[in-house]
């Protein structure tokens, strides 16, 4: 019999069987993820675990990642801030709501933007870097290499790099929220679309910041980091037979760090906010 | 009497894609100062009888031992600082392609001791020197002369006194003036109390009267045959 001829009752329960197995995996997946995340701040939290080879390969992430990407973020930052904040301040102005400007900026560049921003930058260019590194060691039998020095990977790979993403989301956003405000502010005023008076700008900016912002700007920049860090890790150290298989778990990694990055943002979003 | 550094008891070992051929019922022991000589065939060199040794791979069968811890009943960070006791040098050579040759070489040591860099340092310089090096070769392994590379491997494999030395063919390809110092090297060892286990395909090296073994055995497919020493 053809398919287009199943009858209807049939295509119900399969359809919803494999909606099911969809989402049972994908929730096995993040149970995964979550276990190697958990066991990598566990380590973390142990001074003994920073032997001198481990915190070498977290300054040197932290290079890689954070300080390597900051003149990057600071284009970035520049140019959303000459965009967001001056329009934000035009429309604000011209809707006779300029007391407005505050909490609008905090909701769009800080609670927004600013996460979004710092993380996108840290997935194509750290979490690329993990994926490309872990998985060429992986094929290459150097992780084989480094279980027979007794060195395990979970310390010594993968808990570094997860640190060094999530201080290094941390820096970015700051640096990019704070660019961002300076660049709008300093724009605006050189069009004459703002108060030249950086005093009403920072108290405006101020006023409208919540104790929830901050926690909710926490969990929106440091919760996809750590998680770029693993998926990537993850999928890189999953990588096996021959050099091929490093281009495929790369793409599968930013693929599904990208999913993340947004997933967090939102569900963050309607926690902390709604 | 103390346990022997290395048991393994009747240890089968399934082939993978890793290995050419497996283990088959594989039992042997060694003690501090012993050397175990193992001739293994041309066309199954690839063996997982090291990673076994070293608890990498778990066997199907049977018991391995390391100072009288089961692998399998250790937890990761036991087994994982036991480990730091082995000084092996792999038959791949084995570096990790994004560390300096300098840094390949003391890795281990800076990762499981306290002991200061320059005492690293100092340790590495006197095997160097030993194996005919001038010091330790710095640059990337990938831009290191093969020949070189064998020798920082040794370096590596001695470097910490470890307890346990694995040699997987250790002087293939550099025979001639590499011998010497080799055989010296494990001569200390083992006088210090370090058990090695020595791996060859090489006739010349298995006919060696120098390397002065305590025990034979031959690798046929995936069996270990004893041969018995003619006291």
């Amino acid at each position: 019999m053809a398919k287009w001829a199943e009858p209807v009752g049939h295509v119900w329960p399969k359809l919803v069987a494999r909606v099911g197995g969809f989402a049972r995996n994908h929730w096995f997946e993040l149970q995964y993820l979550a276990a190697v995340l958990g066991n990598a701040l566990f380590l973390g939290a142990q001074p003994r675990r920073w032997r001198r080879t481990v915190r070498s390969v977290f300054a040197q992430q932290l290079l890689l990642f954070g300080v390597e990407s900051v003149r990057f973020i600071l284009i970035m930052a520049v140019l959303v801030g000459i965009s967001v904040v001056v329009q934000l301040d035009v429309w604000t102005g011209k809707l006779g709501q300029s007391q407005r400007l505050g909490p609008l900026l905090v909701a769009v560049v800080a609670r927004e933007l600013g996460p979004l921003f710092a993380n996108f930058v840290l997935i194509v260019r750290g979490g690329s870097a993990i994926t490309t590194e872990l998985g060429l060691m992986k094929v290459g039998g150097e992780v084989r290499v480094l279980e027979a020095q007794g060195i395990e990977p979970l310390p010594f790979l993968v808990m570094p790099r997860v640190l060094a993403m999530a201080v290094s989301a941390f820096c970015l956003t700051v640096i990019f929220v704070l660019v961002a405000f300076a660049s709008g502010f300093g724009f605006g005023a050189l069009i004459g679309q703002t108060n030249s008076d950086p005093a009403v700008f920072v108290n405006s900016v101020f006023k409208a910041v919540h104790p929830f912002d901050a926690l909710g700007l926490l969990a929106k920049c440091l919760l996809p980091a750590m998680f770029t860090a693993v998926i990537c890790a993850t999928e890189g150290l999953s990588s096996e037979g021959s050099v091929t298989e490093v281009p495929l778990a790369t793409k599968r990694g930013l693929a599904r760090s990208l999913g993340v990055l947004f997933l967090t943002s939102a569900v963050v979003s309607v926690l902390t906010y709604s | 009497m103390p346990a022997p550094i290395v048991k393994l008891v009747n240890v089968t070992v399934q082939t993978s894609s890793q290995y050419e051929t497996g283990l088959w019922n594989l039992s042997f022991e060694l003690n501090a100062g012993e050397l175990l000589l193992v001739r293994i065939e041309r066309e199954n060199e690839r063996l997982p009888l090291a990673d076994v040794t070293e608890g990498l791979v778990s066997p199907a069968q049977g018991t391995v031992t390391f100072l009288g811890a089961d692998w399998q009943r250790l937890s990761v960070d036991h087994a994982a600082a036991h480990r730091g006791k082995i000084g092996r040098l792999f038959e791949d050579e084995g570096w990790i392609s994004d560390l300096d040759v300098d840094e390949n070489i003391m890795l281990a040591q800076r990762y499981h001791t306290q002991r200061t860099e320059e005492e690293i340092l100092e340790e590495a310089l006197r095997f160097a020197r030993m194996f005919g090096l001038p010091g330790l070769p710095r640059g990337r392994p990938g831009k290191v002369r093969r020949w070189d590379l064998r020798k920082a491997a040794c370096i590596r494999a001695f470097l910490g006194q470890p307890t346990l030395i694995i040699l997987e063919q250790p002087v293939r390809g550099v025979y001639a003036d590499f011998m010497a110092p080799l055989l010296n090297a494990v001569r200390s060892a083992r006088t210090r109390g370090a058990a090695v286990l020595w791996t060859v395909t090489d006739p010349q090296i298995w006919n060696n009267p120098g390397v002065r073994p305590t025990s034979r055995a031959r690798m046929l497919g995936a069996e270990l045959h004893v041969i018995p020493m003619e006291s």
